[in-house]
């Protein structure tokens, strides 16, 4: 097990090397002028050298070929500078930080009921075979995955918050919020829920967590429908197995033969999806945050595309592919302890 | 072909889908009649027509049936005008993905070594990053529209379909009339379109048809993040995103303005679960063994 983490381990700097050449190479599309936005410190600098940005592109060496400027980009990344940005009117790092503890929130509180649920759904379905509940489940999966997240969460917000006044977007209600801000309220972790908790705040958490409730169902019932269709299918290819009918013939209570038997084979084919999960929950919290308001990374990157933010758009979409790495990694890694066949490949 | 077509009629659900499908057709060809063009705005028919200055949305009236969303634009002309831009940008990124997917796969399949090796890593960089993201940068780069939209789509999907297709190559590749077509002396070239691509390319146009929805969603979410098409454009994601200003309704009916964001998502869903009730009944089809 180990020996297969460290193969995988080993293979991580190659990927990343790829993955901040395709973002560079982006760049490629920009002429100098638009280049040099991503380099520029602060915009004091801009303005002292207004009127002779040349000087400038000499500066940062854009003048010079692809190779030399691809190093100089990747020393300045080593270096944890990602550049200005011009829409959030501090540094890329700085934005990021700022905004990544939101969406890590949201990624906590959406990953668990995802899979369980998905889980969930798809064995009731499989145990119930042709049954209602099975068509029932069906009807849901197909009817979810036809269904846009956009669409999804603009409905929620309508009737939910809109008509009823039981979930609203943003992060916090503004009394919460005031006393997340005032300086007797220590942040630990720049998560709402979690920082409410190490405070003793409990109303301040229970308003953090009436915040999550949209966007995390939001985030969920697509890959509900997901999980649940391939959950089902691999239970049921597993129910009739031999040695789920042994394990029927010694005489195992039903319950036991699932757990034991039917359950975990049956999750193989779910985790080898898991990783393009991880890839669809990141594009999906773009989405989701600029839906419900909730100031995390996905919308920052979405609003600094808007207003042709390039410094921005390119060093989250770095920070991105960083998480996509190491989601997959994890993933994985879990596959190998799920399927022992694959340590051996 | 014929015979899964019969089947894909005699199944309840793939029959629903079609007929989903058969009225988003229909209601695309006679878009002229159901929706007219007026007069003023002959020169450019997806431009959806305003109906006054005001911002917040009016409700259905005889004139309007489904009412006026953002800025009075009318909902009617919008969802049945932008039928054609959903069919259109669906079907182009599906036809070009799928052809360089095929052209791609199936000769990194044939040839394999350590060109496949290459080509195939290559397609796992471009699979494994978050689609969406991908087209916001492409955007900010080439500058907003369905065109660049459909380009980043173009990039970032074929690569799904290389790997499919590869993988039946592989399996076809070893074949005896392969190996026979080979001592005949056909070229490389002709025993790949002759002999292998005619019998590995149906899972790949299976495929192709299940994501003919998803593709028709991704676009109209960039649209609603406003990266897509330009404003006032005839296009589903487009009025979804005139809604969101709407979702709260007056003080007196909070639910003052559903028709705003109600309309244009059914059509959206509708669209989408068509797509995907045939794209199930015919992997139940070809596959008879995940069936059930």
């Amino acid at each position: 097990m180990l020996n297969y983490i460290i193969r995988r381990l080993l293979f991580l700097p190659i990927v990343l090397v790829a993955v901040t050449f395709f973002v560079f190479l982006t760049t490629a599309f920009l002429s100098p002028y638009q280049q040099l936005a991503t380099h520029v410190k602060d915009p004091d600098e801009l303005r002292r050298y207004a009127g002779n940005l040349d000087a400038l592109v000499t500066k940062y060496g854009l003048d010079q070929p692809f190779y030399v400027r691809y190093w100089n980009w990747l020393k300045n990344l080593v270096r944890g500078d990602l550049g200005w940005s011009e829409s959030a009117n501090m540094s890329v790092v700085e934005a990021l930080t700022k905004r990544l503890p939101a969406t890590i929130e949201l990624a906590l509180f959406a990953v668990i009921p995802v899979i369980m649920g998905g889980v969930i759904l798809g064995q009731t379905a499989a145990m119930n075979h042709n049954k209602p509940l099975d068509h029932g489940i069906r009807i849901f999966a197909i009817v979810g995955w036809s269904l846009p997240d956009f669409v999804f969460g603009l409905l929620f917000l309508m009737y939910f918050y809109g008509a009823l006044r039981w979930f609203p977007p943003g992060r916090l209600s503004v009394w919460a919020d005031q006393i997340v801000m005032s300086s007797s309220f220590v942040r630990y972790t720049g998560m709402n829920t979690i920082d409410a908790i190490l405070n003793g705040e409990w109303q301040v958490f229970l308003d953090a967590l009436r915040h999550l409730v949209g966007p995390v169902i939001t985030l969920a019932y697509l890959w509900w429908a997901f999980i649940l269709r391939i959950t089902r299918s691999s239970m049921l290819d597993v129910l009739n197995k031999d040695h789920v009918r042994t394990a029927r013939a010694k005489g195992l209570p039903e319950r036991k033969v699932v757990t034991r038997h039917v359950r975990r084979n049956a999750l193989i084919p779910v985790a080898t999806v898991a990783g393009s999960m991880v890839i669809g929950l990141l594009g999906g919290v773009v989405i989701v945050e600029t839906v419900f308001d909730f100031k995390g990374v996905g919308m920052l990157i979405a609003q600094g595309a808007q207003q042709l933010d390039y410094t921005l758009v390119l060093g989250t979409t770095l920070f991105f592919g960083l998480l996509m790495v190491l989601g997959n990694l994890v993933v994985d890694i879990l596959y190998a302890v799920i399927d022992p066949r694959v340590r051996l490949e | 072909m014929a015979m899964v077509f019969k089947k894909l009629l005699r199944n309840p659900v793939s029959l629903l889908g079609l007929v989903l499908l058969l009225g988003f057709v229909l209601v695309a060809i006679f878009a002229p009649v159901i929706a007219p063009t007026p007069e003023r705005y002959k020169d450019d028919p997806y431009r959806i027509p305003r109906y006054g200055w005001r911002a917040a949305p009016s409700p259905p009236s005889p004139e309007h049936p489904l009412g006026l969303t953002h800025q009075q634009h009318d909902i009617l002309y919008g969802l049945v005008w932008g039928t054609r831009t959903a069919f259109r940008v669906g079907i182009t990124v599906t036809a070009a993905t799928c052809l360089i997917g095929v052209i791609v796969g199936s000769v990194s399949g044939y040839i394999g070594g350590r060109f496949d090796e290459i080509v195939m890593r290559i397609a796992d960089v471009f699979m494994s990053f978050p689609f969406l993201i991908a087209a916001i940068v492409v955007t900010t780069i080439w500058g907003r529209g369905l065109t660049q939209v459909m380009a980043a789509m173009i990039v970032f999907r074929w690569a799904g379909y290389a790997r499919l297709m590869r993988g039946s190559v592989l399996q076809v590749k070893e074949e005896e009339f392969i190996a026979a077509a080979r001592a005949a002396g056909v070229s490389d070239a002709k025993i790949l379109m002759r002999h292998i691509i005619p019998n590995t390319i149906y899972p790949t146009l299976i495929q192709a048809s299940m994501n003919i929805g998803s593709i028709v969603v991704s676009v109209a979410s960039l649209s609603f993040l406003g990266f897509g098409a330009p404003e006032g454009y005839a296009d589903w994601g487009q009025m979804i995103s005139y809604a969101r200003n709407w979702i709260l309704g007056t003080p007196d009916n909070p639910l003052a303005y559903w028709y705003a964001v109600v309309y244009p998502g059914l059509a959206i869903v509708l669209f989408v679960l068509a797509w995907n009730l045939i794209g199930d009944a015919f992997r139940d089809i070809m596959d008879p063994k995940i069936q059930g």
